[in-house]
């Protein structure tokens, strides 16, 4: 009973007429953003976080959040009618997508993209609501070594399972921990790596970072080889929307699997959306009776992963407000928000800020039902948005991000911060460094040493507390075997490459 | 990417022999446990170990025949410079020309000169766009955006 009654006080703040219109807003822009290939949802969420930096701390999440969630709605837009993806975890929908619109049915495809996300989205708020508190309550009894692992563990399995090379996912989540540690050191009050800059005795501000790893190196990227888009005619009228009773009947079973699958994977720290629409795609295609058919036009290759994905960015909530672990980059940009808001998230925020968690838990539902009526009539609008050129959106993107970057602190050397990253930003990706594990680091990176120091001075020094408390031990253990399993998995290859060429 | 991924590494590994230095160099803990440098001295150790690991891959592997060229092409390179000539242009003096005037040739000056758009357009988005930023942050949120002497 406990949860309807917080339940209650959750809508009775997200139903507030400011909140209502912020969530609004939220969605909104997160469709768009879902929409226009070039920026993604981790973008708009460090655009918005000094956009946002006035409002008090429930109504900004609300509003990032809805970007967040919104994103996986508008991303599919773009994947279906010009082949695309709007953001990376849209990517699989474009397989049958596309061919569904050239086979004239772009209407049922974006029908189902868009009912397929509002179902995976509510069960996925749904599941946040049950697993959340009984969580937080876990974690109350968490001590310092606890907290050290958990966080060293997120750390890990978030470099060891983004881009292509764990190796250099690793490095760039250590970069991250390195950059954290710039500023007044918050135990021993020692200076480090500030170079004798006032502006650096705070740290690198996280936003400058943020924006510059993402929106402007993304820009960059974008520059050098520029997009070319073929857009499909499509028949966008409302009664063309709506997949018929044949779409239906296949496509049911592959959204609740694909919703509870993408949930349990969004919970899990390091696999974020994208992973999430890749897993249930296979999936479905395995459990397909007509599994050839699948990259043809197939309705349910879209309702699964565009379920999925939804479910994912809620899953994704469950750790961030419960242990103050994001799971991916767009919910570390939103952990570095929560922050510069004064919010630790973690167990103790439902005992003290239960306002904020349920209000921003509740505007879930309520953003969930926008977007499904923002997708569904106005899809056509969201289609035109797609006419406007790259090279008009680009100078409004800089801008946007200069100027936000400044208004955090009112300070010129942020927008260094911006540049200077912006083009480490670019680097890192034209050398296959994933940029967001070095955000996460940056973030988590005071919570581990905090908790890292204060447990080594409870022992003495003596490491060997991380193992003997049975939690901290297993997850030491998890964070310490992903952080080496690329090493396990290179010596098994060799193995394997040499039995091969002893039999052969 | 072999060649560039050994270039890498020895760029980090310079990078994290920098980091370790400077962190030796910090004061112990006063008290029971690690001081202020410990962290970034074993993050440093750590990133040395990998940017050593990379180097030696890059050593390992077969040369591959380069799917991708890592370059962009000439015209690619000359836009990146451009964007980053007039975003640092931007930052140097805007404090000086103020926000409504940077921002406006910022705008101006990337969807004209980068991406060649007509005239016509160039302006229309320069002066919607930078009206619009200041409507947005200096009335509706009230950041005090930079002025020149003028005081705009």
């Amino acid at each position: 009973m406990d949860i309807f009654h917080n339940l209650l006080l959750g809508f009775h703040v997200a139903l507030s007429p400011q909140n209502l219109l912020f969530c609004f807003i939220g969605v909104t822009l997160g469709t768009l953003i879902g929409v226009l290939p070039g920026i993604g949802p981790v973008t708009g969420v460090a655009i918005l976080i000094p956009i946002t930096f006035g409002l008090s701390a429930t109504t900004a999440i609300i509003t990032m959040a809805g970007v967040y969630y919104g994103a996986m709605y508008g991303g599919s837009t773009t994947s279906i009618l010009i082949n695309v993806p709007g953001e990376s975890a849209s990517v699989v929908t474009c397989l049958d997508g596309y061919q569904m619109a050239r086979k004239g049915r772009a209407g049922p495809a974006l029908g189902m993209a868009a009912l397929a996300s509002f179902i995976a989205g509510t069960f996925a708020t749904l599941a946040l609501n049950l697993i959340a508190p009984p969580l937080a309550d876990v974690a109350l009894s968490f001590g310092p070594p606890e907290y050290f692992a958990l966080t060293f563990m997120g750390l890990t399995l978030v470099t060891s399972l983004s881009g292509d090379s764990m190796l250099k996912g690793i490095m760039s989540g250590v970069f991250g921990v390195i950059l954290a540690c710039v500023g007044i050191d918050a135990v021993s009050g020692e200076e480090r790596f500030t170079f004798g800059n006032v502006f650096l005795l705070d740290g690198l501000g996280f936003i400058g970072v943020a924006v510059g790893l993402f929106a402007i190196a993304e820009v960059l990227i974008n520059l050098e080889d520029p997009m070319e888009q073929v857009f499909m005619k499509a028949d966008l009228k409302l009664r063309s929307l709506f997949p018929n009773l044949q779409d239906w009947k296949v496509s049911l079973g592959p959204i609740g699997r694909s919703s509870v699958i993408g949930f349990i994977i969004g919970v899990l720290p390091g696999a974020g959306a994208t992973i999430a629409s890749f897993v249930t795609y296979a999936t479905e295609k395995r459990l397909s009776k007509h599994p050839e058919k699948f990259g043809t036009g197939v309705i349910e290759g879209v309702a699964a992963p565009e379920a999925a994905n939804n479910a994912a960015a809620g899953g994704a909530m469950v750790p961030l407000l419960t242990l103050g672990i994001p799971g991916s980059g767009t919910t570390a940009v939103l952990l570095g928000a929560l922050l510069i808001h004064g919010l630790r998230p973690g167990p103790l925020l439902f005992k003290t800020n239960p306002d904020f968690v349920w209000g921003v838990i509740a505007s879930m539902y309520i953003g969930n039902v926008m977007l499904l009526v923002l997708n569904l009539p106005l899809v056509a609008m969201w289609a035109s948005m797609l006419r406007v050129p790259y090279r008009i959106l680009m100078p409004l993107i800089v801008t946007i991000s200069a100027v936000g970057v400044f208004a955090t602190d009112n300070n010129v050397f942020d927008m260094w911060i911006m540049f200077g990253f912006g083009i480490i930003g670019y680097l890192m990706r034209k050398l296959d460094f994933p940029a967001a594990p070095a955000v996460l680091g940056l973030v988590l990176g005071p919570l581990v040493e905090r908790s890292l120091r204060q447990s080594l001075t409870i022992s003495h020094g003596d490491l060997s507390i991380f193992f003997t408390r049975p939690i901290s031990g297993v997850l030491t253990v998890a964070a310490l075997l992903s952080l080496f399993a690329p090493l396990f998995r290179t010596a098994w290859e060799a193995r394997k490459r040499r039995l091969a060429s002893t039999k052969g | 990417m072999r060649r560039a991924d050994q270039v890498t590494g020895v760029v980090v590994l310079l990078f994290s022999v920098f980091v370790m230095v400077g962190a030796w160099r910090m004061p112990p803990s006063a008290t029971f446990g690690p001081g202020a440098g410990f962290l970034p001295f074993w993050c440093g150790a750590l990133l040395a170990l990998l940017s050593f690991l990379l180097i030696l891959s890059g050593v390992r592997r077969p040369l591959v025949a380069a799917a991708k060229t890592l370059f962009p092409s000439e015209r690619g390179l000359l836009t990146l410079a451009a964007v980053v000539v007039g975003l640092t242009a931007y930052i140097l003096t805007l404090e000086t020309l103020g926000f409504l005037v940077g921002t406006g040739l910022l705008t101006a000056y990337l969807l004209g000169v980068v991406e060649k758009e007509k005239w016509t357009t160039t302006i229309l988005v320069a002066v919607l766009n930078s009206a619009g930023l200041y409507v947005v942050f200096q009335v509706l949120l009230g950041v005090n955006l930079p002025t020149n002497r003028f005081g705009f």
